[in-house]
């Protein structure tokens, strides 16, 4: 039984990153990663054949800073922006380690599309890795495994 | 395939291409039948994807599915992915293995080579059914470089004619020698005409992709022409991108020593893309889902002679710098569907940057940074569809 403490942080650090995502603010989603962490966003269908490659793969802190810097300054002006909402629901929670979880959390996102309608982005699960250190939580490892194999469009921001 | 008359209003002038073919619904129907239908060949997997016996892949030529099977007898084959009692969709996953072919509808069954093995009730079929008429559909198919090719036509050129011009740059692309490994795909949808999708050209690379200027990530010395055939083919030294930009400046390292660092595309007349830049390797299978939208399944290679770090790097860059999501292509995807939302407003496009006023004959090679190339390619559609000049 995980105290109903870290529980409520574990819940509040997967909430600060899911707002910073749908505020389309890579600043704040880049302070949820502690220093050695690492972020993946890969497909179902690569995750289950053993095949590496990833749609982002930012397996250090320099890779998660050049993530913001692609948003924030290379592509910013050329790409259709969309707006997000980040659905999330926690199915498991374990202790890994001294002040460490791991959890599960499905997710959905939908996303506005060109005609200004809404769909869904995509789902999937998140596996999670984090400290939980008094009120100090951030993500050790981040791997969004989506079920969508195909995206209806091209990602710009993490998911 | 049926088709039915279609008529496009084409300008004279020989470098100006009419909008309304990124649109219309009836163009797009001949197009699936003059062209994806017809005399064209299709990359449609390399064998690394299906390495083994009893290996499959499905995928689709224009909007038919189809299945290319590795045999027990190590040939790869391409047959449609539909029985030929019902129609019925045969395998429904992308990749997958079987050492025989099930329709579950009926049950009949088919061997890796297409053969009907056997039909529940055979014995109350017509007198006429012979089971040597109803195996699996298959295209005729070719293989270079570990990359097999079918056509639905049986007026397509030889595999051979069809690649004229192409082939130096494939094998090379392919990694040399074609024994690749499979890493991985990423698949996505742009809101964009197939044509659209296929009309980047050398023009746009420095002034559309910031990560170029960023990365103070000077161009070198290079070829690009399209064949006769309509292929596009590219060849360039790639400079080393200077590091500060970057905090994580291994991302556009070269690595791969065993060839020097070039970029080289050859973009197949009528859609896929094979791409080696960096130390990605890269075939981008693609086909249209409507007029509007166009599905592209980026698939990545390593060599199988990679060490583990040099396979690491690949697995890095193919995840992070060439695909749907990737830092020096991202806004390939958001030019493509604002080209075909602006297209909309009717008229024409023009190429301009290398076009000196007179039409152009295939082979035929511009600077780097020019897009005239491309009037090769859209003279070799405006001839497949049968549209006249004015």
């Amino acid at each position: 039984m995980i105290d109903p403490i870290v529980l409520a942080r574990v819940d509040a650090l997967q909430m600060k990153y899911l707002s910073a995502l749908d505020r389309r603010d890579l600043a704040s989603w880049l302070d949820c990663f502690a220093a050695e962490a690492g972020y993946v966003c890969i497909t179902r269908e690569n995750h289950d054949a053993g095949l590496p490659v990833a749609l982002m793969m930012d397996d250090t802190r320099a890779r998660l800073k050049d993530r913001v810097k692609f948003v924030n300054e290379v592509w910013s002006g050329t790409f259709e922006d969309y707006a997000t909402r980040h659905f999330v629901q926690r199915l498991d929670c374990k202790e890994s380690g001294k002040d460490r979880y791991d959890v599960l959390t499905n997710f959905m996102v939908s996303y506005t599309n060109r005609r200004g309608g809404s769909e869904i982005l995509v789902t999937g699960v998140y596996e999670d890795s984090m400290r939980i250190a008094g009120a100090n939580a951030h993500f050790i490892s981040k791997r969004a495994i989506l079920d969508t194999v195909t995206t209806p469009r091209y990602l710009v921001y993490p998911v | 395939m049926p088709d039915t008359e279609v008529s496009v209003r084409w300008p004279a002038r020989y470098n100006t291409i009419p909008k309304d073919v990124f649109h219309r619904r009836d163009v797009y129907e001949a197009e699936l039948s003059r062209i994806f239908y017809g005399p064209e060949w299709h990359p449609l997997a390399h064998v690394s994807e299906i390495p083994d016996k009893g290996d499959f892949k499905t995928l689709q030529i224009g909007e038919a599915p189809v299945l290319v099977v590795h045999g027990d007898d190590d040939k790869l084959r391409v047959f449609y992915n539909s029985c030929p009692h019902r129609g019925t969709q045969l395998q429904i996953c992308a990749r997958g293995h079987a050492k025989e072919i099930e329709c579950p509808y009926h049950r009949w069954l088919f061997n890796l080579k297409g053969d009907l093995v056997g039909a529940p009730g055979l014995n109350e079929f017509s007198a006429s059914f012979k089971k040597e008429d109803f195996g699996l559909r298959e295209l005729r198919s070719g293989e270079f470089a570990g990359l097999v090719f079918a056509t639905c036509s049986d007026q397509a050129p030889d595999l051979d004619e069809f690649l004229k011009g192409t082939k130096d740059y494939l094998t090379k692309a392919l990694g040399g020698d074609g024994r690749l490994k499979l890493i991985g795909y990423q698949k996505t949808i742009y809101g964009t005409n197939w044509k659209e999708y296929g009309d980047n050209e050398g023009y746009h690379p420095p002034l559309l992709h910031r990560a170029f200027r960023l990365l103070k990530w000077q161009g070198g010395q290079g070829s690009n022409g399209v064949t006769e055939h309509g292929h596009k083919v590219m060849e360039a030294e790639v400079q080393r991108p200077q590091p500060g930009f970057l905090d994580d400046h291994s991302l556009v390292e070269f690595r791969d020593t065993s060839t020097p660092p070039r970029s080289i595309i050859v973009s197949f007349w009528p859609m896929t893309t094979i791409v080696k830049h960096m130390d990605v390797i890269n075939v981008r299978y693609a086909f249209p889902l409507s007029p509007d939208d166009t599905e592209v399944h980026y698939a990545y290679f390593a060599h199988q002679d990679d060490s583990p770090e040099l396979l690491q790097h690949r697995v890095r860059q193919a995840s992070n710098l060439l695909g749907p999501s990737g830092f020096i292509s991202l806004e390939d995807g958001a030019v493509f569907s604002r080209v075909h939302a602006g297209s909309r407003s009717l008229g024409t496009v023009a190429f301009q940057k290398g076009y000196a006023d007179k039409p152009l004959q295939a082979p035929c090679f511009v600077a780097q940074n020019d897009e005239a190339s491309n009037l090769i390619r859209w003279e070799h559609y405006r001839k497949s569809m049968g549209f006249a000049r004015d």
